[in-house]
Parts: C-alpha cells; sequence; structure tokens
C-alpha cells in the first residue's frame, strides 16, 4: 500500500513484573479504516490500546503517529494529539450529568466563562441521537444503565472530532439495536476519514464492520486478515492455536419445577412476572438492556424489595426479604458487573471462594477452618479449572474468565438448588466462553435449575431449553426449544416498546 | 484443553518451590517490602538513637512510662481501627474518652456506687452510645464522618454539664490500679490491657468469620452483602468496638491521673487516627491488621516521649507528630502509586 500510514508501532514491547504483556509487536493503522483487534483474554490487546493512549508507557519500540515519532507519557498527551479512547472500564463520573461528562473539561462557554449548560445539553443530545438512544443530557451517569453508560462513554469519545478512536470492548453490554447504532457511526466516522480500533471479543460483530483484522496471542501478533478471507473459525483457530465449540448444552431430564414465582412486581420497574425453572432446565431470559431481567434477579435474591407477589422453592412458599435469606434457601446469583456485585477484588482466591459459607466452615467460637478453607478452595480450583499460580492470589489479577469462575465457586459452594447467571460470558474470552457453557450445561445436568440472563443472541438460542422474553419489566413471550426462532424473540423484545422512550427503564 | 493444563501444572510447581525453600535473605526481603515492618524498625532506631543522646531515655523508668503512653493510644486506635476498617471513621473518640473518665468519676465519686459497678455502668454507656453510631450508619446510611462528629461535640458538651467543668477529684486507689498500678512491678497494667485488647481485635480480624465479613464489607460492601453477609451487624459491631475501646481508655486516663478531668481526650481523635494511617489502615476501608496499628502507635508515642527527654519544647510537639505522619503518608502514597503503575 502506498499511503502512509496514520499510526505505525515498531518493535513495541512491554513487561509488567513476572509477564511479558507485549512482544517486539508492530503495529499499523491507515487513515480512514475501521481495523479489529482480537485475541483472548491475556493476548495483549488492552495493553497495545493503552500504550497507544499513553496510560502505560511502553519498554522498547517505536511509535509514530501522523508521520511523527511520539512517545505519550499521558492519556491527555495522546487526547491533545488527537486520539480518542473508550477504555473497557467506564471511566466516566457518576454523579455528574450526562452532558457535563460528556463535555469534561471543554465546556462551551458563555460570557464570564459561564458554562453554556443550554447548548451543552443539546449538542450530547444530538450526539446520543446519532447513536440512536435517548437519554436525556441532564440525568445523572449514576442513575443510567451499563448499557446507557456505555453509550455516554462513546458519545464522549466520538464528539471530540479525533483522527483515531480506540474502542476497547464497546458492544459488551450493548443489546443489538445499539451495537447497530454504533456501527452505522463507525461508519460514518470512516467516511470522514477518521480510523477506528475495534477490540471486541465477539467475532460476527468484528466481521460485520472492521476492514481489516489483526490477531494477537499471548503479547505477539499472530496474523492479519483481510475481510474478505476472514471468517470466525479461522480467527478463533488463530486466537487459541485450536478448535473450540460453542454453545454445548446437552439434553437432560427436566425435572419437577425448583423455582416458581408468581405475579412478582417491584419497585424496580418489574411488574407481574409469572416464571417456572426446573431441575436440570436452562431458562433463558432474553430482551433488550433495560427490559428488567436484571431487576427481576434483583427481586429473586432480595437485593431489591419485592411489592407484590410470591416466591416458591421446592413448591413451599419462601420469605426472601435480603440476601442473606436467598443464600439460605439456595439461591446463588452470578451477577452481571462481577467487579461491584460479584467479588471483593483485594481479597484472594479462598477467602472469595468461600464468603457466602463463611459460617457454615466456622466452629462455635466463629474461627473460620483455614482447612475447609483451603480444600473447598481447591477442590472448585480443580473442577471448574480455575488458572492461577496460587489460592493466595488477589482475584484482581485474575483474567476476567478466571474472575468469574471465582464468583462460580462462591455461589456452587453454597450448594445451591438455583444459579441466576446475568450475562455470564460477557468480557470473557473465547476458550473459558466455551468452557463456562459447558460447565453450566454439566450443572444442569446435575439436577441444577439455572435461570440465564443473555443479551446474546447466540447464547440465547445455544444454552436455553426454553427462552423467557421480557420487555418493559413483563413476560412477553414464552418458546420451548425446537421452536425457537431469532425473528420472534426479537418481535417479543420489543412488543411494547414505544421508540421515542428512553432506552433505559422509565423508573 | 492440553495447553491449559500445562501452564497450570508449571506455574503451581513455580510457587510451591519458593514458599518451602525461602532463604532467609529472600524472607528479610520480602518483609521490608512491608511497610508496618519498616516503621518497626525506625521505632527501634529511634530508641536506640535517644539513648545515645540520653542514657536515660532507656532506662527502666522512662520504658514504663513510655509503654504505658504507647498502650494507651494503642488501645483508642484499635478502637478507631475498626470502623475505618469498613470504610467509615470514629470522629468522636476524643470527646468519648473524656466521657468515659467523668462518667466512671461521677458514678463513682458523686452517685457512690462501688468501684467495678462504676466501670461496668460505664461500659454498657459506651455499648449504647456505639449502637446509636452504627445504627445511624447502616439504617439511615449516614457517613459516620457526620454522626460522629455530631456526638464529638454532644459528648464534650455533656460533660461539661455533668462536671461544671470542675474535675471530679479524689477517686479510690483500688480504681487507679487500672492507670497506675504495675503487674510484678514492672509491666504497666494500661500494657496488659492493651495486650488483652489486641489480641482479642487480631483474633477476631484474623481467624474468625465476623473479622472476614469485616474486611469484606469494607471493600466492597455491595458483594459482602449480596453473598448474604449481614453487613449492617458487622458495621455496628464495629462503632460499638470503637466507643468501647474510647472510653476503656477514658477510665485508664482518669485512673491514672486520680482524676476526671471535662478537658481528657481533647484531641486524641486525631492521635488515634493519625496511628491507624501510619500502621498501613486504608481510609478507603478493608486493609489493614492490628500490627500495623501498633507499630503506628508505637511510633507516635516514641516520638513524643523522646521530645520530652530531649527537652524539645512542646510547642513544637503537635508540628513535629503532624510531620511525622505527613512523612509516612506521602512515602505510603508513592508506593500506592507506583505499585498501579506497574500493574
Amino acid at each position: 500500500m502506498d499511503i502512509q500510514p496514520l499510526l505505525k508501532m515498531e518493535k513495541v514491547s512491554k513487561n509488567f513484573p513476572g509477564v511479558q504483556a507485549l512482544e517486539q509487536v508492530d503495529f499499523e493503522i491507515y487513515p480512514g479504516e475501521i481495523l479489529g483487534l482480537v485475541g483472548e483474554n491475556g493476548a495483549g490487546k488492552s495493553t497495545l490500546i493503552k500504550i497507544i493512549s499513553g496510560v502505560y508507557a511502553k519498554n522498547h519500540g517505536h511509535i509514530h503517529f501522523r508521520g511523527q515519532s511520539v512517545d505519550f507519557r499521558s492519556p491527555y498527551e495522546s487526547q491533545a494529539h488527537g486520539i480518542a479512547t473508550i477504555y473497557q472500564e467506564l471511566a466516566l463520573i457518576p454523579h455528574l450529568s450526562v452532558c457535563e461528562n460528556v463535555f469534561l473539561n471543554r465546556e462551551p462557554r458563555k460570557m464570564f466563562g459561564a458554562v453554556d449548560f443550554r447548548k451543552m445539553r443539546q449538542q450530547t443530545e444530538a450526539i446520543l441521537a446519532d447513536l440512536g438512544v435517548h437519554i436525556s443530557g441532564h440525568r445523572l451517569v449514576k442513575d443510567l444503565t451499563i448499557a446507557s453508560q456505555q453509550m455516554v462513554e462513546i458519545a464522549k469519545a466520538v464528539s471530540r472530532n479525533a483522527y483515531l478512536v480506540l474502542m476497547d470492548e464497546p458492544t459488551s453490554s450493548l443489546s443489538s439495536k445499539e451495537v447497530d447504532a454504533l456501527f452505522n457511526l463507525m461508519r460514518r466516522l470512516k467516511e470522514k476519514g477518521v480510523s477506528v480500533v475495534f477490540v471486541s471479543h465477539r467475532l460476527e460483530e468484528v466481521l460485520r464492520v472492521v476492514d481489516r483484522i489483526i490477531v494477537m496471542r499471548d503479547g505477539h501478533r499472530v496474523g492479519t486478515l483481510s475481510r474478505t478471507d476472514a471468517n470466525e473459525s479461522k480467527m478463533i483457530q488463530m486466537m487459541v492455536g485450536r478448535e473450540v465449540g460453542l454453545f454445548p448444552k446437552t439434553e437432560v431430564p427436566i425435572g419437577e419445577p425448583i423455582l416458581e414465582l408468581r405475579n412478582i412486581s417491584g419497585s424496580n420497574g418489574v411488574r407481574d412476572v409469572n416464571l417456572k425453572v426446573h431441575k436440570g432446565e436452562i431458562v433463558g431470559l432474553a430482551g433488550l438492556i433495560g427490559a428488567g431481567r436484571t431487576e427481576l434477579a434483583r427481586l429473586i435474591c432480595g437485593a431489591d424489595r419485592r411489592s407484590e407477589g410470591v416466591i416458591l422453592i421446592d413448591g413451599e412458599e419462601v420469605q426472601i426479604k435480603n440476601p442473606a435469606d436467598a443464600v439460605r434457601n439456595g439461591i446463588g446469583w452470578v451477577p452481571e458487573d462481577r467487579k461491584h456485585h460479584g467479588l471483593v477484588l483485594d481479597m484472594d482466591i479462598k477467602e472469595n471462594t468461600t464468603l457466602a459459607i463463611l459460617r457454615r466452615i466456622s466452629n462455635r467460637f466463629g474461627t473460620v477452618s483455614l482447612r475447609s478453607e483451603r480444600e473447598i478452595a481447591t477442590h472448585y480450583r480443580e473442577t471448574l479449572s480455575i488458572v492461577t499460580s496460587g489460592l493466595s492470589k488477589a482475584v484482581k489479577y485474575l483474567s476476567g474468565g478466571n474472575q468469574q469462575k471465582v464468583v462460580l465457586a462462591k455461589w456452587l459452594s453454597t450448594k445451591p438448588k438455583i444459579l441466576i447467571v446475568d450475562e455470564p460470558t460477557r468480557g470473557i474470552d473465547i476458550g473459558a466462553k466455551a468452557e463456562f457453557h459447558a460447565l453450566m450445561s454439566k450443572l444442569a445436568g446435575e439436577g441444577l435449575a439455572i435461570l440465564m440472563i443473555s443479551s446474546e443472541m447466540p447464547e440465547i438460542m445455544g444454552m436455553s431449553d426454553r427462552v423467557v422474553v421480557m420487555c418493559q419489566g413483563r413476560v412477553t413471550g414464552e418458546f420451548k426449544r425446537g421452536q425457537l426462532s431469532q425473528v420472534e424473540i426479537m418481535t417479543s423484545a420489543t412488543k411494547f416498546l414505544n421508540l421515542e422512550a428512553d432506552s433505559t427503564m422509565p423508573i | 484443553m492440553e495447553k491449559n493444563t500445562n501452564i497450570r501444572s508449571t506455574e503451581s510447581a513455580k510457587t510451591f518451590q519458593p514458599e518451602e525453600s525461602e532463604t532467609l535473605r529472600q524472607t528479610i526481603r520480602r518483609s521490608l517490602a512491608v511497610p508496618q515492618v519498616v516503621l518497626f524498625f525506625i521505632v527501634i532506631a529511634l530508641l536506640v538513637i535517644g539513648g545515645i543522646i540520653n542514657p536515660r531515655f532507656l532506662g527502666v523508668d522512662n520504658m514504663k512510662i513510655v509503654t504505658r503512653d504507647i498502650a494507651i493510644l494503642a488501645i483508642a486506635a484499635i478502637g478507631v481501627g475498626f470502623p475505618i476498617l469498613t470504610g467509615g471513621i470514629d470522629l468522636s473518640v476524643g470527646s468519648v474518652v473524656g466521657l468515659g473518665g467523668v462518667i466512671v468519676a461521677y458514678c463513682m465519686m458523686n452517685l457512690l456506687l462501688p468501684v467495678w459497678l462504676s466501670i461496668i455502668l460505664t461500659l454498657i454507656l459506651a455499648l449504647i452510645l456505639g449502637t446509636f453510631h452504627g445504627l445511624f450508619v447502616t439504617k439511615l446510611k449516614m457517613h459516620g464522618f457526620l454522626i460522629t462528629l455530631v456526638t464529638l461535640g454532644l459528648a464534650r458538651g455533656f460533660i461539661l454539664v455533668l462536671t461544671n467543668a470542675f474535675p471530679i477529684t479524689g477517686l479510690p486507689r483500688e480504681f487507679n490500679t487500672i492507670g497506675q498500678g504495675y503487674v510484678a512491678n514492672l509491666i504497666p497494667v494500661p500494657l496488659v490491657i492493651c495486650v488483652v485488647i489486641a489480641m482479642l481485635a487480631y483474633y477476631l480480624l484474623r481467624f474468625t468469620y465476623i473479622g472476614r465479613q469485616i474486611y469484606a464489607t469494607g471493600s466492597n460492601v455491595d458483594a459482602a452483602r449480596l453473598s448474604g453477609v449481614n453487613v449492617d451487624a458487622r458495621i455496628i459491631l464495629c462503632y460499638i468496638f470503637s466507643v468501647v475501646c474510647a472510653t476503656i481508655v477514658g477510665m485508664i486516663q482518669a485512673a491514672r491521673l486520680s482524676i476526671g478531668h471535662p478537658a481528657a481526650g481533647e484531641g486524641y481523635e486525631l492521635l488515634a487516627i493519625a496511628a491507624c494511617i501510619l500502621g498501613g489502615v486504608s481510609l478507603m476501608g478493608g486493609q489493614g491488621n492490628i500490627f500495623g496499628i501498633l507499630v503506628g502507635a508505637a511510633l507516635i508515642g516514641t516520638v513524643q516521649n523522646a521530645m520530652v527527654m530531649l527537652n524539645i519544647n512542646p510547642y513544637w510537639h503537635k508540628i513535629v507528630i503532624s510531620l511525622v505522619l505527613l512523612v509516612a503518608i506521602t512515602l505510603d502514597y508513592a508506593r500506592r502509586r507506583r505499585e498501579s503503575m506497574n500493574r
């Protein structure tokens, strides 16, 4: 190609204590190109992004941006050069409004330096409308769902008029409608000559939007594919160096109902939900972001207050007023946001594994049996194949897939009857994802009743014995395995949807 | 799949070896990476230097004073460490120290109650006050800073009303033992009380499920609650512990001077909180241990005593203590920054 690359990295290396995160990586992106960057977790994608944006300093190598040799020492420097970054972890300020976040540090001014709030709000809402979401610019970020926050983050980045936009897993919490809007936006950026680096685990999405794909594995660049020769299995093979089967839910006999919800309503938006989950069954809970699925899970687990309805376990009514009641009654919940709701990041693997059963492994003086703790943690490390150098490692140092396994270990150790998993494979690499699906299938086979919330259609279609669809807090459809159709699920999921309405839950 | 198992086996082999065959040198190196251990050596160094400049500093008489001072501060610091571990704070320590001393003196001298009953009544009062703090923090979701700030003023005011700002003097001799007495003519009684409290607190935090749940609550209250931890009960317990410890300090100080003094404990919350911070207790909650708090208290106690022994103008004492705190937290922040950059 004759065109000069917009950004070029030569033999860039980065090592952290004990880990070679990047080794002699060459990387280039051309003007007006959408580049897909794929690889398993730990392959070095995020590190690469963070070196470009100046969060990390490289150890070796050179970077050229727009023909100049650059060495960004902070995210601020890369922004000043015209590089906008959307990080995997959201970087919004919860107590500020949407528009204040979007225009943070470059607020439009009126006379005497006062902030022009009206202009700020109008521009923000225009950008968001471009993305296909309708969120009021005045709402506080902390009141939005994670998906909406993600859209705000994207709006913030694209409003900077950058030459290069780096997106590290922007779609992991978006619904398919929102993903479509984001892709349209990426194409429009491309038309304007802006380059986009798109990191994602959802390979089918990568194929839909990019021009070229760079595959990484273990800190190396292992290959480059143009869109025309790329397909999913080729990418997966390059990423993991082996073939992986996805969604292997095996048929198991379905038993009597374990969990039954009758007319459940709550102040968090859930309205009159009836639902049964049987022994050995995986019920997929589908719907758009904000349909009230996580909220339903919170009601079942006692995290939010239920205003009406009863919960039956094994046919008997149970009182669930707080999460402790739910744990006692055999309900486990692997939450969507594992870092905030699932794990105590500073604690180690064994401490997280036993967090919900501390009392059961303590003697009558309250002393925790460190021996049973080690035994239980070792057991789950083996059965769930948690990859770690030791059980005393703080979970914050584990990869997403292994963190998720620790959350799962925590709940399995309580010997639950019902497991609710909320977006179980979000932000997890392909290999771990397949492992996780196999695991859920095995657990169902052992008689666990599983309620699986997922926004990934292939996951819903592949894993569920039955799919229940929610929209605006209500159940709007139910499909058995064998009569599943993506179109019908989507129709149910948008049944009450008023297109003018906010895409988040009305509270 | 095969690749995964390989990684696991080699990794576990790597970590198991050093655990078993760690050389002395590695052990020293690893412990020097813990700031509290370094602090501990600084305390020792201070004692040695002080002893060289003024030999009386290391004499038995002065050591009795130093260890008693340190013990009293350590009790208050251990107490306030608990709310800090949950991510809260207790600002009422100083006023509660004063209140504890005055109440116990009032019970004995004005109500003419026996010593043991006065002590128990004072502790019950502490229990109620701590519960009150804890309920505000958990049920009203109020930050500990606010409710204990109210008590800071309220308790001091109550002391003044109760005593008319006059000290209650002439406390019974058997009561004074807890502040002035010695075990075997050598070990100050407050030091014994401190050791008992420290061991209890250490055991609670390190070995019981309650301690584990306190750390979990301080690190990530949502994850703890969703795992079925009775978060509210743990937080309330921590606030109770803080007030009870401060009350015990109040009684010891009253016994030491044989006076229930209305101004006792003024500003003591700063020393107690400083000891925790020096000892590595994170104000964000979830991090810190009893050993660190003890070392922090020892450092402050030693520096204060050294300044007396070296005839440093008392007006400078506060400045020196604050500068020690500034240096320690600056170094600690620099270290954390370095760690997060490397990660």
